[in-house]
């Protein structure tokens, strides 16, 4: 019998890829977001050591989700920002907690 | 399926090639001889002992070699005749047991399980493998007998010629343990970091935890500490000798145009070349034999070395220098043969033998449709084999693939996932 080529999935062992991170955000007066502080956390992202600061210089697109309803509300407003340095991140608000969070872009 | 033996003879001739050379040329026994390396370098491979005595050494130039010896006899190499008188060998040790499994040249494992009860005794038995050996080569092969093949390579290569080493039952760690780390297979990067570590001899080695020599040099550092440690036993897994694969054809009428003769010869070796029973190996020698038309030229049959036959037939056999599994290259010594000495007179059937065979590498070529999927192939095993060396290494899961879990999911986090990556 021939194995198979990938190994079987077990969802115990999956890893969250791109999982959002709590930050903070500073806001302009229309409510888009001017500056950012992430907590610089250790290997198991408890023990926040030191917060960084940077500075939205463009937002290049905003949107919003509002998802599944019927079971646990989510409903966010993103944006796509250049942070100065160039980096391309995206935040959302957390409409319902009113946290704000990062990703990858 | 595979024989396999965990009891072991090795016979190992040193300098097998060179020892050919002397077997076929009378006198160069007393000679300082060299033999230049079979690559395009011109660096010398192997040096008899007056030679090395004189200050010769492989790897040599031959001008450097020259001017420290100028008696020195250069030799060309000649790879085919040393790798007959190998299969030879073998042949020969087949006939004192069925499990045979060739090293390098001139280094061959015998599986001796059970052969006590033939032979009567170890020495007799040391004796029945002495005796296959050819008469020129027993003053210098070197035998060693012991519990898989580690053991018995280490007793061989500690005996004089001429002699054998049997490394009794459960004595296998007391003999391992006194010997120097230079009998390990390690590279020599591996072995100056043992020196350097204090570590000269295999008793050393395995009376360290074999998790700390794991965790200095991975899978390889455990390999050498097993086998130092006469943990591991490696069988001889004996060669499976297929069946000669044949193919031929037949033609309506007699054939003389060498363009047909070559034509047919590529369809019978497409054909043999996808025998079931090829798969996995290589062809290392072929038969191509003709029946020749009767009663025209009769007086004529028999001419050229490769055609031999009176019987109005004709023959070519041929050994590949290289095992190969290429259509290309199993046509061209042929081609070639068909050129110089063709048949001498109408062929009317033409037959392709495949008469041995090396097994198919791992590189997966006799499977690869082309190169691109070779190089798929490598690129895969290099990373499956990195990966294991790494967990090996820090053991625990430090490698993950990208899994998708919901591609169409508008929240980014759901999209994919990581999963530890095991090959």
């Amino acid at each position: 019998m021939v194995a198979p080529a990938r190994a079987p999935l077990r969802t115990d062992r999956l890893r969250t890829l791109n999982a959002p991170r709590l930050v903070a955000v500073e806001l302009h007066a229309d409510g888009s977001p001017a500056k950012v502080w992430r907590s610089n956390c250790n290997g198991d992202g408890q023990e926040a050591k030191a917060a960084v600061e940077a500075v939205v210089e463009t937002v290049l697109e905003m949107w919003r989700i509002d998802d599944e309803w019927w079971r646990q509300l989510i409903s966010r407003r993103y944006f796509a920002v250049l942070l100065e340095g160039g980096a391309r991140v995206v935040l959302f608000e957390d409409l319902v907690t009113h946290e704000w969070f990062m990703q990858t872009a | 399926m595979a024989q396999h033996s965990s009891s072991a003879a090795c016979v190992w001739i040193p300098l097998f090639p060179l020892r050919c050379e002397e077997a076929r040329h009378e006198g160069l026994v007393a000679l300082p001889v060299a033999l230049l390396a079979p690559d395009t370098t011109r660096k010398l491979w192997q040096v008899s002992s007056l030679a090395r005595h004189a200050g010769v050494k492989p790897g040599m130039t031959v001008s450097q070699a020259i001017g420290l010896c100028p008696t020195l006899r250069i030799i060309e190499p000649d790879p085919v005749h040393y790798d007959e008188r190998f299969s030879q060998l073998l042949s020969s040790l087949n006939d004192v047991s069925p499990v045979v499994e060739p090293g390098d040249l001139g280094l061959a494992y015998v599986g001796t399980d059970g052969l006590d009860g033939i032979y009567g005794s170890q020495k007799r038995l040391v004796e029945a493998i002495r005796q296959t050996v050819s008469p020129s080569d027993r003053p210098s092969v070197r035998l060693g007998l012991g519990l898989g093949k580690f053991t018995a390579w280490v007793a061989a290569s500690r005996a004089k010629p001429g002699e054998a080493i049997v490394v009794s039952p459960g004595e296998e760690q007391k003999f391992l343990a006194a010997q120097p780390i230079a009998v390990l297979p390690l590279d020599a990067g591996v072995h100056r970091r043992l020196r350097q570590l204090g570590i000269r001899n295999l008793g050393a080695l395995a009376a360290l935890p074999e998790t700390a020599v794991t965790a200095q040099f991975g899978a390889v550092g455990k390999r050498l500490w097993q086998l130092a440690a006469g943990r591991t036993a490696e069988p001889v897994i004996g060669r499976i000798a297929p069946e000669p694969i044949v193919a031929a054809i037949t033609f309506f009428t007699p054939v003389g145009e060498r363009e047909l003769l070559v034509h047919s010869l590529d369809q019978l070796i497409a054909r043999a070349l996808k025998h079931p029973r090829r798969i996995g190996w290589r062809v290392h020698a072929l038969r191509l034999h003709a029946d020749l038309e009767t009663g025209v030229g009769d007086e004529d049959g028999g001419r050229g070395a490769a055609c031999c036959a009176p019987t109005r037939s004709w023959l070519a056999n041929i050994l590949l220098k290289e095992p190969t599994a290429d259509a290309t290259r199993i046509a061209a010594p042929l081609r070639t043969r068909l050129e110089q000495s063709p048949p001498t007179g109408g062929v009317e059937r033409l037959i392709l033998e495949f008469t041995a065979f090396a097994p198919g590498t791992t590189e997966l070529q006799l499977f690869a449709r082309d190169a691109q999927a070779a190089a798929r192939a490598g690129q895969q095993r290099a990373l499956r084999s990195a990966a294991r060396e790494i967990r090996m290494r820090v053991k625990r899961a430090v490698l993950y693939h990208i899994i998708e879990v919901q591609p169409w999911s508008r929240l980014p986090e759901r999209r994919y996932a990581l999963i530890d990556y095991e090959p």
